[in-house]
């Protein structure tokens, strides 16, 4: 019996024992990851959190390469072939979507995760250390106000196809998510109030970034963007007055000569031109270019034969031009632009010469000589590119979008371009009206599933 | 808590003492008639009574019983169930027979044993004998086909490759589905640790000759002492022991090959240059033509690597499917010793396997020993250890969806010549990479060290009374290493090799501690019961390295890389602690009760829901015990049965619950650091719920137990309801906060079926022939996921009222034989209510409603063997199969695309319409055009399969014959699997799901696809066992 209790008490000891020992090891944290409640304590927390905002504005599906390759795809008149085989993407290029296409759906959930970030970094500026806030404000509003306007300009119809303010655009979030309840079913404000967001975030980025700030965001980048949103609107007075103040600036200059606008180096880090005014960064560990990816062949790096470039893109240039060399014929006798060919090059997202040629247009639209003559402006591009200045009998808004089409061949300004000069596109046979509803994405049917204050666009 | 718990240790000491005081003792020794041999480990149970022991190593046992006591059962596995009468005798011997019916075995249970008769659950059992040298890596594989309610899926034909269990239907929709194993009472890492996509299967590290018995705990009853982890069922695996008596020897080997049991059939060189000529003529007669037939000419020129004639003359005809497939040798060896004596009884065995994979490249080796030592240290105390180390090495393949795999090799037309003019294997004119680069140029091995055992001390404080200690670890270290050299510059995106180098460590810890108690009262009450408590933690540490950049294909460790390109290293920890209890009592030996229960806390649970219970109740009755049923001689058993209780599912990431910042930006677009370019950056990367708790299995159990004929015939029926309520979904959220999902407890499921064993000895005598048949029915529904639609695979989803993962998609409605466009029903609903059924095509595909088009999950599954044995000849045949379910091709929209893109094609698509009239399920052929090649019900077919899974072939020599050369046991066999398949799937194989899909984060859903997955292997082997 002695023994019965002395086992008896050995086991209910080893037990408890056990016990007390045990139940603090179920608090087990996180390493990998850092908890939210203590990632945001300090000015170099909320910076850090920026950096990420930047690396979300990098992704595949935006800046790092396919938003842009998209804006080729969607406007293409024949010049390329797509001959990949994603056929998400080939829908694109076809211009015959559907409402679940998984490239439409990833390139609003990388835009709105990078929003998010950026989102999250305005509302813990007060965190920031009071000499760095101003830029770390501008450039997350940069980064903000450039993805609404990219959203804005795919997910919705064309500034001026019917009542601006009517006309659904995208949900505007201004806030970072902490918690998801009703109110994150965020509605479709008009285009109209779009424009208004995306101008005042980047008006208040140029008011507070620095001329130069690393391979960030700059004074320039904010400037050079709205220099799009203004000539997408048609606002030729501003837009120029935009591009001339990136020109004005200083703090670019063109490349002597065209090639020397691109990286052409291959598989090795990236770096900025002379000319870039905002770049994704991409190095053999970090970051993508995707614009590499589809257009280059296999031994740069690329997939292959995804998109080549036809004869009839290579019939626009004139003999002399210099920008007709661009190209390169690949192992397999394709045609393919030399822009993209290193495969760890930076994404460019603004270059100069693209802010000579919005001025050049602007003005002459608006009949105004903001910073130069139209004529002065198309010519610095022409004269680089080994071509005779044009004379102004020859200036035209069909010459200087000429021009324009030339030098950013495959940067990503297509669609843009074509939908606010009311030119309309075509795949084979089939011409697509600048206002087609096929050119407007779906809203992504997983978001029009999970959202129900969303409604989808014509035509899905 | 703990005040339970002692006061339950204070009940049963209690009645330990009122038991003890008028027992008396009976001792005697257990041989076997087949060799009169001592048996140790037979269960000597007082009849009525839960009081037991086992017999020593050399079959010795005492029993001390209540003075009234009837008669002793002596049971054990793989014999006749002995009853005898005790009447006066203090001594009694038992002789044991063999019996293949096993009715009255004993079977493993959680942290304990049970009669099958006094079972009140549903466990499955399976013996060593099923289960050995079945030429598979993974015991698993072994068990199709064998269990009732237990689908087991190979994604792919590919060696060493994840599996998809499911016991009794899915029961979440994103914690995992998969089982919990537990191997000697310690439960062991069986997730994927594969840094691919293709997952990997960590129960392959076990050799399953090393298995005695294997249980696969079904309901709740039997499984809810596994508390939270149990909703997916419990796979109980028991190791060989040693036994007393003469050592007995076993070398065993096999030796065989495997072939596909399935090919496709694709266009040849004329067949292909043709079709598409006539598809790109197609698209320009519509307007839609992306290039010239000129050009074509040019791009078909190219893919010859610049030979007209390769195309033009039908010079080449490259069947490139024959290139992956390998002669796939396998063998495998097995050495075991067994025996002990009185105190100290041991089970030693080594073993090695080698197979080959019926793909390029793809092998799997595996070496593994183990030493399993009982020792009797008093008469009270027993220690004892059980130790495996095993070493895997598995030559593995990219994912099924990479161009790298070798099944992707189809996609190439059949004019492009398998090498250059050099003679030189190419990827520079091939429409894709060419993925016999990698068969000649790359390695990717993955090799596991394991180690898993346990060291335990079991003390019987009194006669029914007894604490047991285990302490067990499950290591398992993996490297995987992997190098492309710079010929495979295509599919690596980099000039001159890329490396990749990865560590794993997961390391795992369990003690279990609990009290045993039996004991019988007034002849008619017996009790048992178990209580005790257990701990796990599970540290699994990772990391990785990338490297470019090598002097030459010579060099393949890092550190000639001249860069290294990116790097991973990360560590995470989850815990478990744990208290059970259980308690059976049984009247009159036929009215059985049970109750168990399990309160488990878990670190991956939110802050506020850290505890759960989870409780079962059951109970039985023995109708052949009554008297109104007891004078039937034909009938041997009856049984009802009924329990229900409530399980857990605690399968989710380690920190779920938490708001997390993370410095990896690991999403489609931006995998890598979250930082640019060296400047250090950080994301939200997951948002918090602090609620998140168990999901949550309420299951319900019927069963029916016969036997007539003195058990010639017998089986057993169950009916089950299993209900899961507050699901761990990953609930898609509005993409415009910035996140994709959360992960919430939400909505419900259930699952209902039916399952039916039957085991019927058909003959008796010299030629015995026994059969036993296993069908299992279930339906799976969604009953409420919040309104939410998760998608997953090509067209899986999760919707209300529909079984998991259904096919949603367009309803595919032919083709119009006006104009050979594809057409779909739009399905819309009207204005008047009564669904739409005109059709559109492709170009209006929007207009076209998705629906419900078909199941992944089969509604019948099941398997038959029959066993025949003649005077030393013995055969083994099982058939296999599932029905009810649809397979998805999606690979059809590249191989089956009427000529969409360069892609070879399916042989089918010559059916392709082609005149005004033709009526046919082919779209008419066009380059470019997208007729038909949307997702839809067109890429959709019947999976429904009957399969010769095994048959075995064997003869042992005569005992008079092997005793003159001084050996015990001579057997030869020939073996095969796979056999045959019938089917009316069209693809490689119906046993499929695209690896990369069913390992990825939606992979509850993503069921029943195929992505050129390979076929499985049609294995033959021949085989030996010698015993001395």
């Amino acid at each position: 019996m002695q023994f019965i209790k002395t086992s008896f008490l050995l086991t209910s000891l080893t037990a408890g024992m056990l016990l007390a020992g045990c139940s603090s090891k179920l608090d087990v944290q996180p390493v990998n990851d850092i908890s939210n409640t203590t990632a945001l304590a300090t000015s170099s927390d909320v910076e850090a959190t920026l950096v990420g905002a930047y690396d979300g504005l990098g992704s595949g599906e935006l800046y790092g390469g396919n938003l842009l390759r998209d804006g080729e795809l969607v406007g293409d008149n024949g010049e390329l072939l797509w001959q990949g085989t994603f056929t998400d993407v080939r829908a694109i290029y076809r211009r015959n979507i559907i409402n679940d296409n998984a490239q439409v759906s990833r390139t609003w959930l990388d835009a709105y995760r990078a929003i998010n970030i950026a989102n999250t970094v305005l509302d813990n500026l007060a965190t920031v250390d009071a000499a760095k806030r101003a830029r770390v404000e501008g450039e997350a509003k940069f980064i903000r106000g450039s993805l609404f306007f990219e959203l804005v300009r795919f997910y919705a119809k064309t500034w001026g196809d019917g009542d601006n303010a009517a006309n659904l655009g995208i949900p505007i979030v201004l806030k970072g998510t902490t918690l998801i309840d009703v109110t994150a079913n965020v509605a479709r404000s008009p285009i109209a109030t779009v424009y208004d967001q995306v101008i005042k975030d980047l008006t208040e980025a140029e008011g507070k970034l620095p001329a130069t700030n690393g391979f960030f965001a700059t004074k320039g980048a904010a400037a050079a963007q709205l220099s799009r949103v203004y000539l997408q609107k048609l606002d030729y007075p501003n837009a120029a007055a935009a591009a001339s103040r990136v020109i004005a600036g200083g703090q670019y200059t063109l490349a002597p000569t065209v090639d020397q606008a691109f990286d052409l180096r291959t598989f090795i880090n990236g770096s900025n031109t002379a000319e870039t005014i905002f770049a994704i960064q991409v190095t053999d560990q970090d970051g993508v270019n995707n614009l590499n990816t589809f257009y280059t062949s296999a031994q740069y790096g690329g997939r292959g034969s995804d998109i080549t470039i036809t004869n009839k893109h290579l019939a626009i240039y004139d003999a002399a031009d210099d920008r007709g060399n661009l190209f390169y014929q690949d192992e397999n006798n394709y045609v393919r632009t030399i822009k993209f060919v290193n495969v760890y090059g930076n994404v460019q997202v603004f270059r100069l010469a693209e802010m000579y040629l919005t001025r050049a247009e602007a003005n002459f639209r608006a009949g105004t000589t903001t910073g130069a003559t139209p004529l002065a402006d198309v010519n610095v591009i022409r004269v680089r590119a080994g071509l005779p200045a044009l004379t102004t009998a020859q200036l035209s808004v069909t010459s200087i979008l000429r021009e324009r089409r030339l030098e950013l061949a495959f940067e990503g300004t297509l669609i843009h371009d074509l939908k606010r000069t009311r030119s309309s596109t075509q795949y084979s046979a089939t011409v697509f009206a600048w206002n087609s509803p096929r050119l407007v994405y779906p809203i992504p049917l997983r978001e029009i599933n999970s959202n129900p204050a969303l409604v989808q666009n014509t035509g899905y | 808590m703990r005040k339970i718990l002692l006061l339950l240790l204070g009940v049963l000491g209690l009645l330990t003492q009122s038991a003890t005081a008028q027992d008396r003792q009976v001792t005697g020794k257990v041989t076997s008639a087949e060799d009169g041999q001592a048996l140790p480990g037979v269960s000597v149970v007082v009849k009525g009574t839960a009081r037991g022991t086992q017999t020593d190593a050399n079959g010795g046992y005492t029993i001390s019983l209540p003075k009234n006591a009837g008669s002793l059962v002596f049971s054990f596995v793989g014999t006749n169930t002995k009853e005898l009468s005790v009447g006066s005798q203090s001594t009694l011997n038992v002789v044991m027979t063999n019996d293949s019916r096993s009715l009255d075995e004993v079977v493993v249970v959680g942290y304990g044993s049970e009669s099958k008769r006094n079972l009140t659950g549903n466990i499955a059992s399976v013996s060593s004998r099923d289960i050995q040298n079945v030429p598979v890596p993974s015991v698993e594989q072994a068990l199709q086909g064998k269990v009732a309610g237990v689908q087991i899926t190979s994604l792919n034909g590919k060696l060493g490759q994840g599996l998809q269990i499911r016991v009794r239907g899915s029961s979440s929709v994103t914690a995992s589905n998969q089982p919990l194993y537990v191997i000697d009472g310690i439960p062991v890492t069986s997730q994927d640790q594969s840094s691919s996509t293709a997952p990997t299967n960590p129960i392959a590290d076990l050799n399953f000759n090393d298995i005695e018995s294997l249980q696969i705990l079904k309901d709740a009853s039997a499984s809810a002492i596994y508390g939270s982890r149990a909703s997916n069922g419990v796979v109980l695996i028991t190791t060989k022991k040693g036994r007393a008596g003469k050592t007995q020897f076993e070398l065993s080997g096999f030796y065989g090959g495997s072939t596909p049991t399935h090919k496709r059939e694709f266009l040849n060189t004329q067949e292909y240059v043709s079709y598409v000529q006539g598809a790109l003529a197609n698209s320009a007669a519509l307007g839609q033509d992306p290039f010239s037939q000129a050009d074509l000419a040019g791009i078909f020129t190219q893919l010859t690597g610049g030979d007209r004639a390769a195309w033009e003359q039908a010079k080449v005809n490259t069947n490139w499917q024959d290139q992956i497939y390998q002669k796939a040798p396998i063998q495998q060896y097995d050495l075991s010793a067994r025996g002990g004596d009185a105190k100290t009884r041991f089970f030693i065995s080594g073993g090695y396997s080698d197979q080959n994979g019926i793909l390029i490249k793809n092998r799997f080796q595996r070496l593994s020993g183990r030493v399993n030592l009982d020792h009797s240290a008093t008469d009270k105390l027993t220690i004892g250890v059980n130790l495996n180390v095993a070493r895997t090495t598995n030559n593995r393949l990219s994912n099924d969806n990479a161009f790298s795999t070798p099944m992707q090799i189809v996609a190439l037309p059949f004019f492009t010549p398998l090498t250059d003019a050099a003679g030189n294997i190419s990827s520079d004119y091939t429409l894709y990479y060419n993925p016999l680069l990698n068969r000649d140029f790359s390695s990717n091995v993955t090799t596991v060290n394991r180690l898993f055992g346990n060291v335990y001390a079991d003390y019987k404080i009194v006669p029914g009374l007894s604490f047991r200690t285990e302490l067990g670890t499950d290591q398992l270290i993996q490297r995987e290493n992997q190098y492309y050299g710079r010929e495979t510059a295509r599919n690596i995106s980099t000039p001159n090799g890329q490396g990749f180098d990865s560590w794993t460590q997961v390391s795992n810890y369990t003690t279990n501690n609990f009290l045993t108690f039996g004991q019988t009262f007034k002849q008619k009450h017996d009790v048992d019961a178990t209580v005790g408590v257990s701990y796990q933690e599970s540290t699994r540490t990772y990391n990785d390295l990338t490297a470019q950049q090598y002097p030459s294909d010579a060099y393949k460790q890092i550190s000639s890389a001249a860069k290294v390109t990116g790097g991973n290293g990360n560590l995470s920890t989850f815990s478990f602690l744990s208290y059970f209890a259980r308690a059976n009592y049984r009247f009159n030996n036929r009215y059985l009760l049970g109750v168990s229960g399990r309160v488990d806390g878990s670190s991956r649970f939110g802050a506020n829901n850290r505890y759960g219970f989870f409780p079962a109740a059951s109970a039985g009755w023995i109708l052949t015990e009554e008297s109104f049923l007891k004078n039937i001689p034909a009938l041997s058993l009856l049984k009802l049965r009924a329990s229900y209780g409530i399980t857990g599912n605690a399968e989710i990431g380690n920190f779920s619950s938490r708001g997390l910042y993370s410095g990896l930006a690991s999403y489609a677009g931006a995998l890598g650091q979250a930082g640019v370019a060296g400047v250090p950056g950080q994301v939200p990367s997951q948002i918090a719920n602090p609620d998140l708790k168990w999901e949550k299995t309420a299951q319900s159990d019927f069963g029916l137990e016969f036997g007539f004929l003195n058990n010639r015939i017998s089986g057993e029926v169950d009916y089950y309801i299993k209900k899961t309520s507050d699901l761990l979904l990953n609930v898609n959220v509005p993409g415009s906060t910035g996140f994709r999902t959360q992960l919430r407890n939400i909505g419900a499921l259930e699952n209902k079926g039916i399952e039916f064993v039957l085991n019927t000895q058909n003959t008796t005598g010299a030629f015995q022939w026994t059969t036993s048949l296993n069908i299992a029915h279930n339906t799976n529904k969604i009953t409420n996921l919040n309104k939410q639609v998760i998608q997953g695979g090509f067209v899986n989803r999760a919707i209300e009222g529909q079984p998991i993962g259904v096919f949603f998609t367009r309803e595919y409605a032919g083709v119009d034989p006006a104009n050979g466009d594809a057409l779909y029903y739009k399905n819309t609903t009207k204005a008047d209510g009564t669904i739409d059924r005109t059709t559109v095509n492709a170009d209006n595909i929007n207009q076209a409603q998705q629906v419900v088009v078909g199941t992944p999950n089969p509604t019948y599954i099941g398997g038959v063997t029959n066993t025949f044995a003649y005077k030393g000849i013995d055969l083994s045949v099982l058939f296999q199969g599932q029905f009810g379910n649809q397979i998805f091709n999606g690979g059809g929209q590249y191989m089956s695309a009427n000529g969409d893109y360069f892609d070879n094609q399916t042989r089918d698509q010559l059916n392709s319409w082609k005149k005004p009239g033709d009526i046919t399920s082919v779209p008419q052929a066009r380059l470019y055009g997208g007729n038909g090649t949307a997702n839809s019900s067109r890429y959709l077919q019947k999976g429904d399969f009957v399969r010769l899974k095994s048959v075995t072939l064997g003869y042992s020599l005569p005992k008079t014959l092997v005793s003159k050369i001084g050996l015990t046991r001579v057997r030869v066999y020939a073996s095969g699997v796979n056999l045959l398949t019938f089917t009316k799937y069209t693809g490689w194989d119906p046993e499929v799901n695209a690896d990369y899909l069913a390992a990825g984060a939606s992979g509850n859903i993503s069921l029943g696809n195929d992505f050129y997955s390979a076929p499985q292997a049609r294995t033959i082997t021949g085989g030996l066992t010698i015993g001395f």
